[in-house]
């Protein structure tokens, strides 16, 4: 690959001192650029990628790369001329996808000098800057890990002879019975109350630790009503066992594995035992030299424990569920390296506290742990292992760290502990008491948020960085305010961190929802809510509201009440994972501490004997071990037959029989809403019979790989990109006569916005507009009242629903009045269902092996493949193309492609309902959900009414995200083409037009398409029959989705299943169907998939441009 | 100043040890011996005078038949009880008296690399500084849970030679990386125990009030010489040599295999090695 070193350059001294972080008020970053002219702006961007290269600072490097993404992405596109074409390298477009990204720079910039910088060309820039940035940051901090001191050994360490681990000598004496002694870790959680920005960011905190700060509590918790008692939430056992197995079980997720091999101690995603396993490496029991060493793990056992022996090692949370905000994970991970470093030597003391070096070893081990395991938290998470409360800072590297010279900071921060006198046990008593902490049952990806704060941080945002000051102001306000035992005052400075910096830096902190609650609470408790706090990346799970002490109990029992009917009311419009809590907490002064017990007392806890305890019994009782008998009689004695807080027996019964599980829903069990939502069973046998004879499945969904796919001609696509005046005219007037309609096609999930979670994406409220959040329906309303306003004619609102989202829609339009809508607002019920199957490992395979498709950093790749097997066997042991029913049933059926949604309209009468009630209709604008910017703009319209194609359908420019097809010359003839179905991948980059699916259509010509016109439409065998005839022509799409199952406190598994498909799009292939293409600008087309993109879109001014072209109802 | 060491403290009343120094082994001069006689050889050849065994009770008579040749030089203390290796040195304080000794250990056999022994180089280098001096010697870390590891700075323009600042007993490697590197040695490597220290009399003093502070608890060395460390000028020096752990597996093997390569019958050894390994090769 050429080396694009440019040695000739000079970079403007303003801009060199803004990459260099220096604090330059007079002149942002984001100035300098919306100031500058387009050959400017080109000229910085070659200046910067020259630059970089040279860069002899590993943060200013960094600084330049996300410069030059910004460039790319927010500066030089409203430069480009809105219909200049531009194509993108797939060599390029492949190197991103294989992490390469300075390849990938490198094909991209070549390719511009030759074609020219264009729209479509920055887009891929952009990306491919955002990749190595981050790929460049999380090498950085992953490099740091394995150098810091204390950690370097388990790197070097790959074969057992050097093996330098012993078990300590009082684990391995064994009591006269032969029991083994237990020794037992327990750990708080951390509670940041400052929320100081996400500054505990490692890449934040390793380039500025001076802001870099959090204040930090380790608490106990209890879920409120049902425990008795605050304890730590998480705790760990080890103990010798007789085989030379590494036995690892975690209680709480149900799961439990006789490791017999080092290479499944690496197998993260196998099963449930991920976190016991990267603690077992973190702790260097088994060292991550070892990997891929191919030494048997009987060997490392046997100079670790004895010959003969292995180790049993029990993870529990005490049923807290995910998501709290509290680092559950990392401090359980962190609990599990400390028990297993104490059995080791590796920390000083068997039992009791924690040396504050030993602390900081274990922190730096849990981060390693994480990095392990694929995941990632905060410098901050392991807090739990410290005692209190503390103030946690980044630490200025100094001469001899292995961070210097690199980072101005050190990976690990320092934690300075207040005592009592610093902040008096009233004080502590008093946070105890007016603080209600509670988790909101909402479920999140917080990934993204971390990426954007990191983002505009490197970038020093103006508005942002200002944010971060006050932030940093506000947490001192709190330490001080502790400091002079003044809750009240946390309180407002915990609020108006969440209503001020932090929803400047990242407004997506906030929801719906979270809004809703404090505006309720603080109406219910008037005087005595006292505040809010958010914790953790969002809000929405783990939260806290300050009350007044005296009110604490009724306030409690209120906050429950008001979450509990605000969630309902939304939790088809927001992913819940559970139904809200509210916890009980007080504050952990002993940080991670740990027992030794022997004889009668050397026992798991209670819940790992009603876990295991059936297992057991279903042994043949002559193979049970003695040692297990034992254990058992021990167990019986201690806790099953005494009458402690807990009776034991019925919950063990419980867990011996079990109840037979069934999903229901609200509309009904399986079979029911089957029945009611016109299953076919006869097709769907014959596409389980199709799919199972390898006669469809994803490899089938291609068209012949000897078909040519071409990008358009001159000609073939008509552009409006300026006003026209006679299209303006006609489309104007048939708004005025109300001869147009919208059908906006809100049957879906939107499996990629909630990531499987089964939420009606149409009822998301997605982003603020007008200073309230707004759903999607909403949003498209708001622009037909505009319309409505400008026209004079109140326009027919259509959305097509399906099993899923018609109730919910139906409710919400309902109670929200629809949103003020003057006209009429319809929905078309959808009459169509499918069952999802279980997917065949063969499409899976190719999915996942064939297909391209970004890899990740190595260990989450790693992590991915793992999880890849273990879904290909769980497809194939379930049975592959089996009916999918593993789920609650909405999760288990699915809608059948956007063209039933067309084909609905007349099998459930809708539209002759709307042509009886307005005859004059001519036409439909038909657009997808998450297309914002699609209105009844009267230019458009125009022109469709006036070239008088049955099908006008509208097309953007490409950019690097516009994925899934687009408008082709294939074999000749010119139509839209589903990404699945082209039989290369790098077909789609030869494609200038991306299909916004958005389309406008005749209503006459539309239904003499189904054999129909208007006086047929009553006629439900001829609908029937034209329906069937017409979906005979349309190609069926296997597809894979994601679905969330969720279990236990809050957990979720995401299942790949198969549905089938039948697309609108196709109806462009029909031979003898006037279609016409309408080239549009951007802002109309662009569609929102994936939430992650909701910063780009904010900044980079189309939400403002969504706004301009809505009219906002009163409610 | 400078300081001429005349006594050695040798203990062997470690409950694993008390045969060990006993065994038969052929030393460099194709003599056979004792390994303690190798010790004692190598002791009073690099000029000490006089030598305190420390020894469990019971093991005098064993120890007495076997150096009957050396009688007049040596002096045969008893540990009453296993206190621990620091009561052991304790055991002989009033043999030292308010001199510095040179402490060894008996499982223990050293092969210098150089014409000097490896007793001989710790000693000309007490004759030079005139403190306390340990000989230790790079150790990789999957063995330093047998070691007492010491942590230091290199002494400017003294090749081998540190500055102790801390003393670590049975590190793990989590522990030595963080406390013990030391510049200069290979990746992984420690500076443990030699098992060859010169004491100064301080040492006794610190060892009894620890012995004072908790009586029930066993005694260790380690502790009194991390105290030294931060009290009075305490070196490390890397010998130009090696130790054969005679209670390692295989110990004495490696440590008969070691004098035998050192010595006079080298090429006899080399030969019985090479007819071993040969026939080895055939029967595979």
């Amino acid at each position: 690959m050429q080396k694009r070193l440019r040695l000739n350059f000079t970079v403007d001294p303003q801009l060199l001192a803004l990459v260099q972080g220096a604090d330059n008020g007079a002149v942002a970053f984001e100035h300098l650029c919306r100031t500058a002219d387009r050959a400017r702006l080109e000229r910085i961007a070659a200046d910067l990628e020259a630059w970089r290269q040279t860069a002899d600072n590993f943060y200013h490097g960094v600084r330049a790369v996300f410069f030059l993404e910004a460039i790319h992405r927010y500066f030089l596109p409203p430069h480009y001329p809105v219909d200049a074409p531009g194509t993108i390298p797939f060599a390029g477009h492949e190197r991103c996808l294989e992490r390469r990204f300075e390849e990938a720079i490198a094909i991209f910039l070549t390719h511009q000098q030759t074609h020219g910088a264009s729209d479509a060309l920055g887009s891929a820039l952009a990306a491919a800057y955002h990749g190595l940035a981050f790929k460049t940051l999380a090498q950085q901090v992953q490099k740091t890990v394995r150098h810091v001191r204390g950690n370097q050994w388990m790197f070097r360490m790959g074969h057992p002879l050097d093996y330098p681990l012993r078990l300590h000598g009082e684990l391995l004496v064994r009591g006269p019975d032969g029991t083994a002694p237990v020794l037992r870790e327990e750990t708080a959680v951390r509670l940041d109350l400052s929320h100081a920005a996400w500054s505990d960011i490692f890449f934040l905190g390793m380039d500025y630790p001076e802001g870099a700060k959090v204040l930090n509590l380790s608490i106990d918790l209890a879920v409120h009503g049902r425990d008795a008692t605050p304890r730590p939430p998480v705790c760990a056992y080890l103990r010798v066992i007789d085989e030379p197995v590494l036995r690892l079980t975690s209680v709480d997720l149900g799961a439990t594995a006789d490791i017999t091999s080092i290479e499944e101690v690496f197998d993260f995603a196998k099963d449930y035992l991920g976190l016991l396993k990267a603690a077992v490496i973190a702790a260097g029991i088994v060292p991550p030299g070892l990997e891929g060493s191919g030494h048997p793990l009987d060997g490392i056992l046997a100079r670790l424990c004895g010959p003969g022996r292995g180790l049993e090692i029990a993870s529990q949370v005490r049923d807290i569920p995910k998501g709290s905000r509290l680092a559950v994970s990392t401090n359980l991970l962190g609990c599990l390296i400390a028990v297993a470093m104490r059995a080791t030597g590796q920390v000083g003391q068997l039992a009791g506290g924690l040396s504050e070096e030993e602390r900081r070893t274990i922190a730096s081990r849990a981060i390693l742990g994480e990095w392990l395991g694929g995941s990632g938290g905060g410098w901050q998470d392991s807090g739990g292992i410290w005692p209190g409360i503390k103030l946690i800072e980044g630490e200025l590297a100094t001469p001899g760290d292995t961070e210097y010279g690199t980072s101005r900071g050190r990976l690990l921060p320092r934690h300075r502990v207040f005592d009592p006198k610093a902040i008096a046990p009233a004080t502590r008593r008093a946070l105890q008491d007016s603080l209600i902490l509670v988790h909101g049952g909402m479920s999140q990806n917080v990934g993204p948020i971390l990426e954007m704060v990191t983002e505009k941080y490197l970038l020093k945002l103006e508005r942002e960085w200002a944010a971060r000051q006050e932030a940093q102001e506000i947490l001192r306000g709190i330490v001080g305010a502790l400091q002079a035992g003044d809750v009240r005052r946390v309180a407002e400075l915990t609020t108006r961190n969440f209503f001020g910096p932090l929803q400047t830096i990242i407004p997506w902190a906030t929801n719906a929802y979270t809004e809703r609650l404090i505006r309720e609470i603080e109406a219910a408790l008037g005087s005595r809510y006292h505040g809010f706090i958010m914790l953790g990346g969002m809000s929405g799970g783990g939260m806290g509201f300050f009350v007044d002490p005296a009110a604490k109990p009724e306030a409690r029992r209120q906050i429950l009440d008001i979450m509990r009917r605000t969630k309902a009311g939304l939790e088809h419009a927001l992913p819940f994972a559970m139904d809200p809590v509210v916890y009980d907490f007080e504050l952990n002064e002993n940080g991670s501490t740990a027992t030794f017990e022997g004889g009668e007392a050397a026992l798991f806890s209670p819940e790992y004997y009603l876990f295991m305890l059936p297992r057991w019994v279903r042994q043949d009782p002559r193979a049970l071990p003695s040692a297990r008998r034992a254990e058992m009689d021990r167990f019986s004695a201690r806790h099953l037959f005494t009458h402690g807080e807990r009776p034991l027996v019925a919950p063990l019964m419980h867990r011996i029989l079990p109840p037979p599980a069934e999903h229901t829903a609200a509309g009904g069990s399986l079979r029911e809403m089957l029945a009611a939502n016109g299953f076919d069973p006869i097709q769907h046998e014959r596409i389980r019979a199709d799919l199972r004879a390898g006669r469809i499945g994803l490899a089938q969904n291609r068209v012949a790989v000897t078909t040519q796919v071409e990008d358009v001609r001159a000609g073939d696509v008509v552009a409006l990109y300026s006003p026209e005046h006679d299209a303006e005219e006609a489309g104007a007037a048939a708004l005025r006569e109300g001869r147009v309609a919208v059908v906006t096609l809100a049957a879906g999930a939107g499996s990629r916005w909630t990531q499987g979670a089964g939420t009606v994406k149409a009822l998301h409220p997605f982003a603020k507009f007008g200073g309230q959040h707004r759903s999607f329906v909403e949003t498209h309303l708001a622009k037909s009242r505009a319309t409505t306003l400008a026209f004079g004619a109140p326009v027919t609102h259509v959305f097509t629903t399906s099993h899923l989202t018609h109730g919910p829609m139906e409710h919400a339009l309902a109670s929200a009045r629809n949103f003020d809508y003057p006209g009429r607002v319809v929905l078309s019920r959808g009459r169509s269902i499918g069952l999802r199957l279980v997917p065949m490992a063969r499409d899976l395979r190719y999915a996942w092996e064939e297909m391209p498709q970004q890899q990740l950093d190595p260990q989450r790749e790693k992590m991915r493949q793992s999880m890849h097997k273990a879904l290909i066997d769980w497809a194939v042991a379930t049975g592959e193309a089996s009916d999918y029913t593993d789920n609650t049933p909405l999760q288990c059926l699915h809608p059948v492609g956007h063209w039933y949604e067309i084909a609905n309209l007349l099998l459930n009468g809708t539209l002759r309902e709307l042509l009886a009630a307005q005859p004059q209709l001519e036409h439909l604008l038909l657009h997808n959900i998450d297309t914002l910017g699609a209105n009844l703009d009267p230019a458009v319209l125009g022109r469709h009414v006036l070239d008088g194609a049955t099908l006008s359908v509208e097309v953007i420019r490409r950019r690097l995200e516009d994925r899934g097809g687009g408008l082709a010359r294939v074999g000749g003839q010119l139509r839209l083409i589903e990404g699945l179905a082209l039989a290369r991948e790098e077909d789609e980059f030869k494609l200038t037009f991306y299909n916004s699916a958005t389309y406008w259509i005749r209503i006459d010509a539309l239904l003499a398409l189904f054999g129909l016109d208007r006086g047929t439409l009553d006629d439900a065998e001829r609908i029937a029959a034209g329906v069937r005839a017409l979906a005979a022509k349309m190609p069926t799409y296997i597809t894979l989705k994601e679905v969330r199952r969720r279990w236990g406190n809050g957990q979720e598994d995401i299942m790949p299943v198969a549905q089938f498909e039948k697309l609108w799009g196709d109806m462009t292939a029909l031979p003898d169907v006037p279609v016409r293409y309408l080239a549009v600008p951007r802002s109309r087309g662009q569609q929102l998939k994936d939430q992650a993109q909701l910063d780009g879109w904010l900044r980079d001014g189309s939400a403002a441009g969504i706004e301009k072209i809505c009219a906002w109802g009163a409610g | 100043m400078p300081t001429r060491i005349r006594k050695a403290l040798i203990t062997a009343a470690g409950p694993q040890q008390r045969r060990l120094p006993l065994q038969s082994l052929t030393d460099r001069d194709g003599a056979t011996k004792p390994a303690l006689a190798i010790i004692l050889d190598e002791m009073f050849a690099a000029g000490i005078e006089s030598v305190g065994l420390v020894l469990a009770p019971g093991d005098r008579p064993a120890y007495e038949s076997v150096l009957a040749p050396f009688a007049d030089r040596l002096v045969f203390l008893e540990q009453s009880s296993p206190n621990g290796y620091g009561h052991a040195v304790l055991c002989g304080r009033e043999f030292v008296g308010t001199e510095s000794f040179l402490l060894q250990v008996s499982d223990h056999l050293y092969v210098s690399r150089v014409e000097k022994s490896c007793t001989q180089q710790l000693l000309d280098l007490s004759a030079t500084e005139g403190c306390a001096i340990s000989a230790v010697q790079a150790t990789h870390e999957s063995q330093l849970r047998f070691y007492g590891t010491v942590s230091g700075t290199l002494m400017p323009g003294h090749a081998g030679i540190y500055q102790v600042d801390r003393v670590i007993e049975k590190p793990t490697p989590t522990v030595a990386e963080q406390q013990c590197v030391v510049p200069g040695l290979r990746s992984g490597h420690y500076l443990c125990f030699f098992g060859m220290h010169v004491l100064t009399r301080k040492v006794f003093a610190l060892l009894a009030d620890a012995a004072a502070a908790v009586p029930a608890e066993k005694l260790g060395l380690t502790p009194a010489l991390n105290q030294l460390a931060a009290r009075e000028k305490y070196l490390a020096v890397e010998i130009a040599g090696r130790r054969a752990d005679l209670e390692a597996p295989f110990g004495l093997l490696r440590a008969q295999i070691s004098l035998g390569l050192h010595g006079a019958a080298r090429e006899e050894v080399l030969a019985l090695l090479t007819e071993e390994l040969a026939l080895d090769s055939s029967r595979r």
